[in-house]
């Protein structure tokens, strides 16, 4: 019960403060090429070439990079575009990483 | 296997492509097969009319073929959060898929002479398309659990060793159309800061 109250008390707390605790993380997959993922964090996000090479170095060598953070619906809308062109995304809480 | 040159940009925003006949076939075909493995999972009886009509579908498991699990992958490790998600969003994510390999269908038939001509947002098109197909013959190939070089070796009667030279073929071939992309975006920088 303890922990529920928590769990809301938490919530509500990150309502307020404009928190926003989830993460999207892509997962390494041996078939996409590296630059094509490179591509794609730039179209998605508009992220610099650079920003988005150091990000697809980061999935390659560690098997995992987060790649956006935001409100949790931010998170499924970036989740989705990632899915459609084809790479390995997930999206949690933030502060269950 | 290859006569064409791949992609090349040219002037602002365009990349152009020439592919032989068979090239062009060899193509098609897999726009077909992918356009065809993604089409809705029929579920007639069980389905919701209306819900079927705002792209709700009853079925929130993930795909049980192993080609089409890596094509809609779950969304989250929560197996319930990742059925609710599926609920909502499998049917948008698998017309968007095959729109990308429309799109793609749809330049190859009318280019008569092979020529292909793309623009920006038809480029990606084309890369989400051929990813997919890639990620299909990725998993029937297992190249999750074999080394490109076992993949190479493949034995010239083995049915694989074919996938593979598509394979392989589509990567370069993505590869040649990344880097004409990715060129032009480089451009567009440098100009932003030269204008500033």
């Amino acid at each position: 019960m303890v922990k529920i109250a928590d769990k809301i008390e938490e919530e509500i707390r990150a309502i307020f403060t404009g928190d926003t605790p989830w993460v999207t993380i892509v997962w390494d997959d041996p078939v996409n090429l590296q630059t094509y993922v490179t591509y794609v964090f730039m179209e998605l996000f508009g992220y610099s070439k650079a920003r988005a090479t150091e990000l697809m170095l980061q999935v390659h060598n560690e098997g995992k990079a987060i790649v956006s953070t935001g409100s949790r619906e931010e998170m499924e809308h970036d989740v989705a575009r990632l899915h459609e062109y084809g790479l390995w995304a997930t999206l949690q809480r933030g502060d269950q990483l | 296997m290859t006569t064409t040159e791949g992609f090349k940009r040219h002037g602002n925003h365009s990349y152009i492509a020439e592919f032989s006949e068979s090239e062009k076939e060899v193509l098609l075909n897999l726009c077909e097969q992918i356009i065809e493995l993604l089409a809705e999972r029929v579920d007639h009886g069980h389905e919701d009319p209306l819900a079927a009509m705002v792209g709700i579908t009853s079925h929130d498991s993930p795909p049980e073929d192993d080609v089409l699990r890596r094509l809609l992958p779950n969304a989250y490790a929560d197996a319930v959060d990742a059925s609710e998600f599926r609920r909502y969003t499998e049917s948008t994510l698998r017309q968007r898929k095959q729109a990308h390999a429309i799109s793609m269908r749809i330049h190859l038939k009318s280019a008569d002479d092979g020529v292909i001509d793309l623009d920006h947002d038809s480029a990606n098109a084309w890369l989400g398309a051929i990813n997919d197909i890639r990620l299909a013959l990725g998993v029937r190939l297992g190249v999750e659990k074999k080394s490109q070089e076992e993949l190479a070796l493949l034995a010239p009667d083995d049915p694989l060793r074919g996938v593979y030279a598509v394979y392989t073929w589509l990567g370069w071939l993505q590869e040649t159309l990344l880097s004409a992309l990715i060129d032009d975006s480089d451009e567009d920088e440098e100009s932003l800061l030269g204008s500033s």
